[in-house]
Formats: C-alpha cells, structure tokens, sequence
C-alpha cells in the first residue's frame, strides 16, 4: 500500500482546560471518502482546522505524502494539496463568482483566466454557475457550489468538507455526494467529510472514524458498519436510536418509532382540539436589501403541540423566528397570539404578548453577553407588561429590584441546574450549553403561551441536546404551544406532532406526525411538490 | 438685489481666478479622498487623515527648512503622513481600539505636536513653482486651472487612476475590498485581513500627508496652526457624499472645493454673500445626501467595525 | 461560529480575580509609563527641561495662588460633557459631536440672555434651559436621522460640529441673533453682548479660591448619572441596548426611544455645559466669541474615555484634564510652549486606550476557545 495522502500522528491541542484533540491519528487514503463522525465538541472539526492550518497543535505530526510537514496557515496547507468545504462564512456577497473563486491565491489578478478557470471546474464537474454572477444574488445551494468549486479550483489532493449538507435539500445533498464520488473515483483524491449525521456518513463514505470527546474511539469500513454500532460508539453508551436520533442524524429509526409514539398521542392535537394560541396569516416581509423574507406564511399552533417547522436554510426560517422576536416589522398579514394582536416588529410586542423565543443565535438576540448571569435572567419583563412609559417597570418601578432579581436568578439557576461560577458571573464566562440554559429558563420561567425555539440543539453536545428536548416536551405537556424551527430534519422528526414545511418564505406543505412520510418530506424541503401540496 | 448678486455671481463664475482656486482646493481635498477612499473600503473610516494631513504640512515645511526642496519637503510630509496613518493603523487594526476615538485623539496630538514643534522650531518655506503645461494651458477659463498651478498640485493626476487600478485590478484591491465587505470570509481564504486593513490605512496617511505637504508647498506658503482646518473632515465627507466610488469622492472634492473657493471669492468682488453657508456646505449636503440616498448606496458592509478572528 | 459547547464546564474559565487585578493593573502602568516617556523625548528635543515644566503645571493648576478655583472653573464644563458622552455611550452609541452641541447650547443660552432684557434667578435659570435646549436640539437631529434614516450617528454628530461653529458663527455677524449690537463696536468684533450681572452665576470664594457655584451642581450630577445607570430601569435598559440591541428590542427596549433618549441627553449635558461656561464666567468673561468651546468638548469627550465610561471616575480625571489646562498658562515662563500640555493630553489617552483592548480581546478569546473552538 503506498503512503497515505495525508497522515495525522498523535495531534494533541487543548484549549485552557479543555482538551479538544488527544493524541488523535487519522489518515486519509487516496480514492476514498473518509467519514469523520462525531457528535459535536467532539474535536473533529478542531482536527480539520489543524489540517488546513486555522489551529497550530499543542502536539503531533503531520505528514502530507509521507513527507512530515509543517502547516501554519491556510496558504501553506493550499500549497500541499489540501482544499477546504467551508460551512459558513466563506463568501463575500458582493462579489462576484469567479472573484470569490480566487480570493485568497497569490498570484496576479487575470479576470479572464480566472472565469476561463471557473468554467472549466463546473464542466468538469458539473457544477454550473455563472462566473459573473454576484453571490447577493446566489441561492444557498448554489453558493455551496461555488464554495466547492473555490476549493477545487486548484486540484487539491485532499478535500475536506465540513458539514457540507446543513444548507442543502436532501435532493442536492445527493448530487453533492456524486460529485464527490467522482472526485475519488476518477481523479484519486482523498476526501475527509465530516460530520456528525449516522445516514449521511454511511451512505457516503468508504471508511469511518469515529471521535469522542477528543479522541479516536472507533475505525470501520463503512461496509461493516451498522447504525446501531456507529451510535453506541459515537456517545459512548448504548443509545436508543429513537430517542437520540436527532442528535446522531438517523431517520430510520425516528420513522420506525412512529407507531410506538401514536398511544401517547394524547397531548397531541385532534382535528377538533382547542383553538390556536399562535396564529400567523398571509404574513408578508422584505428585507432591508428589499428581498423577500416572508411570501404569505400563514401558521396555526395549538396549545400543548409541538408543530415543527422543517426546510433548508435560507428559506424565512429566520424570518420567522425574528418575527415572533418582535425584531421583523409586516408588510401584510397578521399575527394572533391568543386574543391579541401584537404590532409585529414594535419593541417587545410579542413577548409582552407571551411569545418565548429561544433564538438560533443565542449571542446576537438571545442573551448579552456582557452582563451578568442574573441581569440575563431577568432580560425581559414578565408577559402582561404592557407599560408604555420608558422610566418603569412592568410593575411600575423605576428603581431596579435588584435583591428581588438576585433571588429569582438563583431559583433558576437551581431549578434549570445551570452551571456558573455565581449569579453575579458575566454570561460570556459560561459554556454553551449553559448559555443556552439560561435563555431557556428565562423564557419559560416568563409562563409563556407559547414557546419558539430554534435550532435550539445547534451545536450542543447528546447530553445538552436531550436535557432542552426534554425541556421543550414538558413544556407543550404544561400546555404551551410549542414551534420548533428546525434545519436538521432529525430534530423535528424527533420532537413534533406535526410537521410543516417551510420553502420561500411560505408555508408549502403539512404532514402529522402519525402520517409520515420522509421522501415527500424532502421533496417538499426543495419545492418539488409546491404545487401537489397548495 | 438680486440682480446684484446675480452680477456677482456672473463675475466670479467668467473669472479664470475662481477656477484656478477652485481647483487647488479641490485637489487638496483629492489628496485625502483617494486614500480615505481606499481606507474605507478596507473597512475603516479614519478620521485621523485630518491629522494626518497636518502633519504632512508642518514635516513638509521642516523638510523644505532643511533642504530648500519642494521634493524634499513634499517626501518628508508623505512620511509624517504614514506616520500617523501607522499608528491610526495599529491602535484600530491590531490592538481594535475604537477607530473613531483613536483617530480623534491622534487629530489632538497631532496639532498639539505641530503647534507646540512650530513655536519652537519655526521653519521658514515657500511656495513651489508654478509649472504651466505647454499648450495645455491656452485653453480658456479652465486651462490655467488644470495645467498652470504650482507643480505639486499635479502629482494627484497620477495618483487618482492609480488608487482606481490598485482596487479594482489587482489581487490587493480585490482582498480590500472583502475585508471591506467579509471580513470572516476573507480571513477563512487565508487573507491577512487586519494587515490589509492597515495597509489601507497607511495609504490613506501617505496621500493625507502629500495632500498637506501640497497645502503648505503648493498653496499656503508658510505653517500656521490653522492651515488644515477641517479639511481633512471634508475629505471624509466626499468619500461619503460619494457613495463610496472613486468617481463620487472626486466630484465630492470639486464640489465642495468651489464651494470653498466661491466663499473665499465672493467678497472680492463685492458681494458679503453668507459664508457661513457656504463653508457648512459640504457638511450640510453630506448629511443631505446620506440622508435621501441612505437605502441606495452601498456603503462596505463592514465599516467601521473592528475583526477580530474567533469574535464577530 | 455560533457553536459553543456544553461540555465546557464554568470552572474551565479562570475567573481569579485578585491575579485578574494585578494583570490590569500592570498592563495599565505600562500604558502610561510608555505614553510619559514619549512626552518626555518630545520635551527633550526642543531643549526643554520637564521639571520647570512639571513645576509651572504643578503651579498654575493647584499650588499657585487662586488656582484651585480657576481649575474648578474649566474643570465643571468637562466633567459635564463627559457625563453626557456617558450616558451616551451605555446605550452603545458613539457621540463625536461633543464640540458643536456645547456651541450650541452656549450660543441659545446668550440668545436668551441678551434678548429678555431682564435679571434675575428666573432668567438665569432660562438661560440654562435655552443651553440645554440648544444642545439636545443639536444632538438631536443626530438621533432622527439615525433612527428614521439608519445614519450612523458617528458621522452626523461629527459633520454637524462643522455645520454648528458655522451656524454660530453666523449668528455673531448678525445684530438681530448674537452680535453686540451697541454702535462702538466694530462689525467685524464678532463677539456677543456681555451678559447683565445679574444674570451670572453666583461665584463662591473659598479660601482665596474662586469658582462658580455650578461645581456642587456637576458634582451632584455625577452621583446622579451614576445612580440612574446603576440603580434604576432606564439605566439597565440603556445597559442591554449598549451591550445586546437585538435582545434588548426583542425584550422591549425600543432602540428609537432609548438610544434617542440617549443621544439627546448627552447633548443636553454639552447643552448645559455650554450655558456654565457663559455664564460661569472662566470662559470668554461673560461674552460669546467665535471658537466659544476651546475643545473643551473635545476634552470633556476624552474625559469620559480615560474614566472608562464611569461617572465617578471622571472627577478626578476631568480635574486633571482641567489642571493640564489652567498649569498650561504658566508654561510661558519656562520657555515651552504650552501646547505641550495638548501632547501629554493625548498621548496619555492614546496609552490609555490600549489597556481595554488588550483585555477585552483576552478575556472574550479564552471564553471562547474553551467553548467555541470544541465544536
């Protein structure tokens, strides 16, 4: 066997106390896909990172060929042959394609070339796209492309793709594993894809590695790998794929727990069940840049229900939740919570209207990060505070109740078993998972109509994932009415009694729990079926 | 009275003078604006040009002191100019101070410095000569302006298609402009963004220390305190009024250059038209025109805000 | 990276207070030390010997006779500028315009003065409202256009300085607004009519130092702001707009109404600042000229900077700033130049900025490479 393309010995990094990579070897070979699995904060991606040489390791060697290397940043991992499938962030919109393309290379600017050069990667490949296209104008799926063609604009050896199907229909994520295949199959290159989703990985690749908490816990060929097994080693503990598969990425086994799901039913709505708490109609919304977020979204959710909303992203999902944050004004349509109408967009409007939102991005509208744990507990006034007048409180106060707000922190923080140094420690001290407990314990401890919470799971490890899941079922039993918006199917497959999906800015199909069907699912997520479903 | 002023108006606009001032208030301006215009589409706006420019006219007028050169002194300002652009450039781009408050405090030491280095130091300068382009300069109203000025003045004709082709046609203006834009994106595609940053930063301190080494050799003569005064603000204003491409920032200059001119020609030819208007003019229509066109021009998406890698 | 994990436990952040302490405290001392040094070369090049000057600042700022007062006097306007630019800067906005509204605010209080034609406490407290006014009118053309016309208020509060002295100065060319219009003075004189008597500030003697009253009013202020942002509903919203805009709207804070509110109010307190200085009696004896606020917003804005945004802080500190000022006076008889004291300024704030941005990105990168780097 000849050497591998790249070869990772003993990489070791640590982070303060934390300890995200130990002693880790990986290598990937030529002609295959080498499935990176894990759940998240397992290290794999801080792995990747010291491949293409964004984090420098405590410890290890790299060897790219045989030969040891040392790589210090993303130009010199470029040098070696490595090429990198960023998630996020890795476009600057208002450029165009081919200029997207070659940012980053050292050699002079050649406009032609470079959309010569574009033009050949999308034949080769079958990656259409116009190079001058601006990436303002691009869809999700077709800036991915871009992504994939930046990377292997200059023949890489080693493709590495991060989470590549996050954005993607579960339509395009096929096309995307072809183009990868083809990738191995006819030009030899190794491919790393990493991930943390069961089925995506054991359709995919040709080999698996299996990390936990900063270790290498497994190796397999895919052909001797089973769900079960993958999910046992992933987290450590047999799991029951029905009630961890959201977090582990599995459908089957969330279809096959339909049926023991349904006796249990009985929180679940009837076609005649009690009137509905949240109630969007026709809502129509542009954004500053005068794109359309929401196309006529018309939404009902009844109290004790989980509805999940599931689409790829980019389609209003944010939208939607910044709408029922207050922070989106209508340009039509309305918004019924209970008996009232909250002005959309009006500061405070929803929640004083009993909306709880646990936001997707907890930083930018869900906490503050530099004040404390306490201040962020208490962030937003209980429902029912209706007060107009900016010096007072709900309760008609100017000054702060500030013993007052320390107790209730304190309950919390017991009762939600956040984890802080104190009340009085700044928010940005704590974890993630904890951040995210302290959002959650402050929506729902507001007694709240209903609950908005989404991707509520991003980026939290199968412990946190299970404690807000859990959270968010004992809330639709005390009878909140309970929208999940959700880009990983897995999640709202695991979590709702009824499903809709979300394409454009509107709603495009319904389906309940009991009637499941996952391929019209996914036909719906990429608007396929606009039509069959309206 | 309307008339009258209608007669004045018509006297100074057929006068070759008007045009000739104009222009040289405008270039001055143009010195700052083409590199503030780079600045701010790396992403800054750096409102120490204003110091910058001053320092470039109080080293100009040192250099010319020692060598009895124009080059010289116009060198030596270009200098003090990247000076002050370099530390605006590190205190906002390595350190992420505020960009605003560190160039402000940098516009107070700079005129504490010169003022205080000038009542001690006291150069003696000139004026540099006055080149009149064969040919060029026959032609009526505008000749004289544009081609027979003193011989500083004329290195900004270069630098303006210069600055265009560093940002739209070379590989550096290319990463200015994302890190102006994306700053995480251009930083995941292996560019140094802060150093582009200040780089920008330091280009917009070479111009601004020209453009004053050109204010004190090319058009005032001597070093006063007050020789800068605001305009170094006016420039950023231009690069503003125009919405952030070269073309706008050069008519912004003009514009608000005849203006200036205008105000300073108007009594000569006796007419007490309001002054005061005039000189608040470029700030008043700035603030006029962000204000209509806000939703319209695209100002670089990440301006005025500090990156640093791992924090948004 | 929105990912954090959860598997981070706190106690993984260190959060050791007393060693935290130290660190600040050196890296600070650096800062200054650095900043001292520079100011010390720039003397040494000129020739100048940084005793005599340290002794004649010392001099005209506290230890000659009388100074104490006369530092009092600069030092109320800056210590009311910098409480303004305070409360501005909790709701996370960022006044420059500091200059122009104190003018503005100086220039309504002497329109109102030299047109009542009365005396009295209840004109001279007009005048202080025409101050307030002025300033938060100026400020707040700052807060429509950012809130109707999303404009950065950076830019329009610096643009509007330019457009404020221009204003004014069109005012003290006009009989009918702010020039003294008595028949000896020249046109061009371009100075205001002095205001009556008994439209000044009272001024208290103490121990052979004399100042305006107005200082117990700044210094009452200064535990008010303090209060306010610490204890009340309005300073903790202004707080969570600062730190959290979008939480803070989703929570029901209305950016429009507080940042406003904000922005007004740091104007009013330039505004006010303006009305002590004319009728204070340390500035323009009395008089509104042109170039009134001899930076003295500038500085104010400074003040706050260096105070890091604390009102108490900003006492002492704007004490200091003010003695710089009033000790630059004495510098002529050593020979130095006093603008030296503008060098000093500077570079101390320059130094003084460094320590924050140090912290601040220290701080939030171990929080976040304990957490956010796992993923």
């Amino acid at each position: 066997m000849t050497s591998p393309a790249a070869e990772l010995r003993g990489i070791t990094k640590r982070f303060g106390a934390v300890v995200a990579c130990d002693n880790v070897d990986l290598a990937l070979q030529r002609g295959e896909i080498h499935g990176i699995l894990g759940e998240n904060g397992a290290g794999k991606s801080t792995l990747m990172k010291v491949l293409i040489g964004l984090v420098l390791p405590d410890a290890g060697a790299i060897r790219i060929d045989g030969e040891q290397r040392r790589i210090r940043d993303p130009a010199e991992a470029a040098e070696l042959g490595i090429g990198m499938v960023h998630q996020h962030f890795s476009l600057v919109e208002p450029l165009t394609v081919w200029e997207n393309v070659i940012l980053g290379e050292r050699t002079r600017l050649d406009a032609a070339a470079a959309r010569r050069r574009v033009g050949e990667i999308s034949e080769r490949y079958g990656l259409a796209i116009d190079p001058d296209e601006r990436i303002s104008d691009l869809s999700a799926g077709l800036r991915q492309r871009v992504e994939i063609i930046k990377c292997l604009r200059r023949d890489p050896a080693i493709v590495i793709l991060d989470e590549p199907t996050s954005v993607l229909t579960p339509g395009e994520s096929e096309q995307l594993f072809e183009v990868l295949r083809l990738v191995v199959e006819r030009e030899n290159k190794a491919v790393a894809l990493v991930s943390h989703k069961l089925d995506e990985v054991l359709a995919a690749t040709d080999r698996i590695t299996i990390m936990r908490a900063g270790a290498v816990v497994d190796r397999r060929e895919t052909g001797d790998a089973d769900a079960p097994g993958l999910a046992r080693a992933m987290v450590g503990r047999p799991v029951s794929l029905r009630s961890a598969g959201a977090a582990l990425g599995h459908i089957e086994g969330l279809e096959d727990g339909v049926a023991a799901s349904e006796p249990e039913a009985g929180n679940g709505p009837e076609a005649t069940g009690p009137p509905p708490v949240l109630s969007i109609r026709d809502a129509r919304a542009r954004g500053r840049d005068r794109r359309t977020l929401l196309d006529g979204l018309s939404l009902d959710v009844r109290p004790g229900e989980i509805v999940g909303v599931a689409g790829v992203e980019g389609n209003g999902q944010a939208a939607l939740s910044d709408l029922l944050s207050s922070l989106l004004p209508l340009e039509g349509g309305t918004v019924r919570v209970r008996d009232e109408r909250p002005l959309p967009g009006r500061p405070g409007a929803m929640a004083a209207a009993g909306v709880a939102v646990v936001p997707a991005d907890r930083h930018e509208s869900g906490c503050v990060l530099d004040m404390t744990v306490a201040e962020n507990l208490t962030l937003v006034s209980p429902p029912r505070a209706r007060t107009g007048r900016a010096l007072l409180d709900s309760a008609g106060r100017a000054i702060l109740d500030r013993t007052g707000r320390r107790a209730h922190a304190e309950r919390l923080i017991e009762q939600f078993g956040i984890q802080t140094p104190g009340a009085d420690a700044p928010m940005w001290s704590l974890s993630g998972g904890n951040q995210q407990r302290v959002v959650l314990a402050r929506e729902l401890s507001g007694d709240p109509a209903v609950l908005v919470a989404a991707q509520p799971t991003r980026g939290l490890d199968v412990g946190a994932i299970e404690y807000v899941s859990e959270r968010l079922r004992e809330a639709a039993a005390d009878g909140v009415a309970v929208l999940l918006i959700s880009t990983e199917l897995e999640e709202v497959l695991d979590l709702a009694d009824r499903i809709v999906v979300i394409f454009r800015g509107r709603i495009v199909g319904e389906m309940d729990r009991a009637d499941l069907d996952v391929e019209r699912l996914g036909l719906l997520m990429s608007g396929a079926q606009e039509a069959a479903a309206s | 009275m309307a008339g009258d002023f209608f007669f004045a108006v018509g006297d100074v606009l057929s006068s070759e003078t008007t045009y000739s001032s104009g222009w040289r208030l405008a270039v001055a301006l143009g010195f700052v604006a083409v590199g503030e215009w780079i600045a701010e589409r790396a992403g800054t706006i750096n409102i120490s040009v204003e110091g910058a420019m001053l320092a470039g006219a109080f080293a100009a007028a040192m250099g010319y002191d020692a060598s009895g050169s124009v080059a010289v002194g116009l060198l030596i300002g270009a200098a003090a100019g990247l000076l002050v652009g370099a530390v605006q450039a590190h205190f906002s781009h390595n350190l992420t101070a505020n960009q605003f408050v560190v160039g402000l405090t940098l516009n107070i030491l700079v005129l504490g410095l010169a003022s205080f280095l000038n009542s001690s130091l006291k150069p003696e300068t000139a004026t540099a000569h006055v080149f009149e382009v064969p040919g060029l300069v026959e032609i009526p109203l505008l000749g004289p302006a544009l081609f027979g000025q003193p011989w500083p003045l004329y290195l900004l004709y270069p630098l303006v298609p210069l600055a265009w082709w560093l940002v739209y046609r070379t590989r550096w203006g290319l990463e200015v402009r994302a890190v102006g834009e994306n700053p995480q994106a251009a930083d995941v595609s292996s560019i140094d963004v802060n150093a582009r940053r200040r780089q920008a930063v330091y280009i917009a301190g070479i111009t601004s220390g020209l453009g004053g080494g050109y204010l004190l050799l090319g058009q005032v003569g001597w070093f006063e305190d007050a020789i800068v005064g605001g305009q170094g603000f006016i420039a950023i204003a231009a690069v503003i009024f125009g919405g952030w491409t070269l073309r706008g920032a050069m008519l912004g200059c003009l514009l608000f250059g005849s203006a200036n001119s205008f105000r300073l020609s108007l009594p000569a030819v006796g007419h007490p038209l309001n002054s005061e208007l005039l000189s608040s003019l470029p700030f008043v229509l700035t603030i006029c025109v962000m204000a209509l066109f806000a939703h319209r021009t695209r100002e670089p998406q990440s301006l005025a805000r500090p990156f640093i890698r791992g924090l948004r | 990276m929105t990912g954090v994990d959860a598997g981070a436990g706190a106690g993984d952040v260190r959060y050791d207070r007393a060693r935290e302490g130290a660190t600040v405290l050196g890296i600070y001392l650096t800062s200054i030390a650095v900043a001292l040094v520079v100011a010390a070369l720039v003397l040494l090049a000129t020739g100048g010997s940084w005793t005599s000057v340290l002794s004649a600042l010392l001099d005209g700022s506290v230890r000659g006779p009388g100074r104490w007062g006369t530092t009092i006097g600069v030092a109320i306007p800056l210590l009311l500028v910098a409480l303004g630019t305070i409360v501005n800067a909790r709701a996370g906005l960022v006044n420059l315009g500091q200059e122009g509204q104190l003018f503005v605010g100086a220039a309504f209080g002497t329109y109102v003065a030299t047109h009542i034609g009365a005396g009295g406490p209840g004109v001279l407290f007009l005048i202080m409202l025409a101050g307030v006014a002025g300033g938060a009118i100026w400020a707040g053309i700052a807060a429509v256009l950012r809130y109707q016309r999303r404009m950065p208020e950076v830019l329009t509060t610096l643009l509007l300085v330019f457009v404020a002295s221009q204003a004014v100065g069109y005012g003290l060319k006009n009989k009918n607004l702010l020039l003294d219009p008595t028949p000896d003075q020249a046109n061009r004189n371009l100075i205001s009519e002095r205001l009556r008597p008994d439209t000044r500030l009272p001024r208290l003697d103490w121990f052979g130092n004399e100042f305006p009253m107005t200082a117990f009013v700044a210094l009452l202020m200064a535990v008010l702001v303090a209060l306010v942002l610490r204890w009340t509903i309005v300073g903790f919203r202004l707080q969570m707009l600062g730190r959290g805009p979008r939480t803070a709207h989703r929570a029901g804070v209305s950016e429009a109404r507080y940042g406003g509110l904000a922005l007004v109010a740091s104007g009013a307190f330039c505004g006010l600042a303006g009305a002590f200085m004319l009728a204070g009696g340390d500035f323009g004896n009395y008089r509104l000229t042109p170039n009134y606020p001899v930076n003295i917003g500038w500085e104010g804005l400074l003040v706050a900077l260096v105070a890091r945004n604390h009102p108490l802080v900003s006492i002492p500190v704007a004490f200091v700033f003010a003695g710089l000022r009033t000790g630059s006076g004495f510098l002529a008889a050593t020979g130095v130049d006093r603008d030296i004291t503008k060098v000093v300024q500077a570079l101390l704030v320059l130094a003084l900025l460094v320590p924050p941005a140090v912290l601040f990105v220290r701080n939030r990168r171990r929080a976040l490479a304990a957490a956010a780097e796992r993923v």
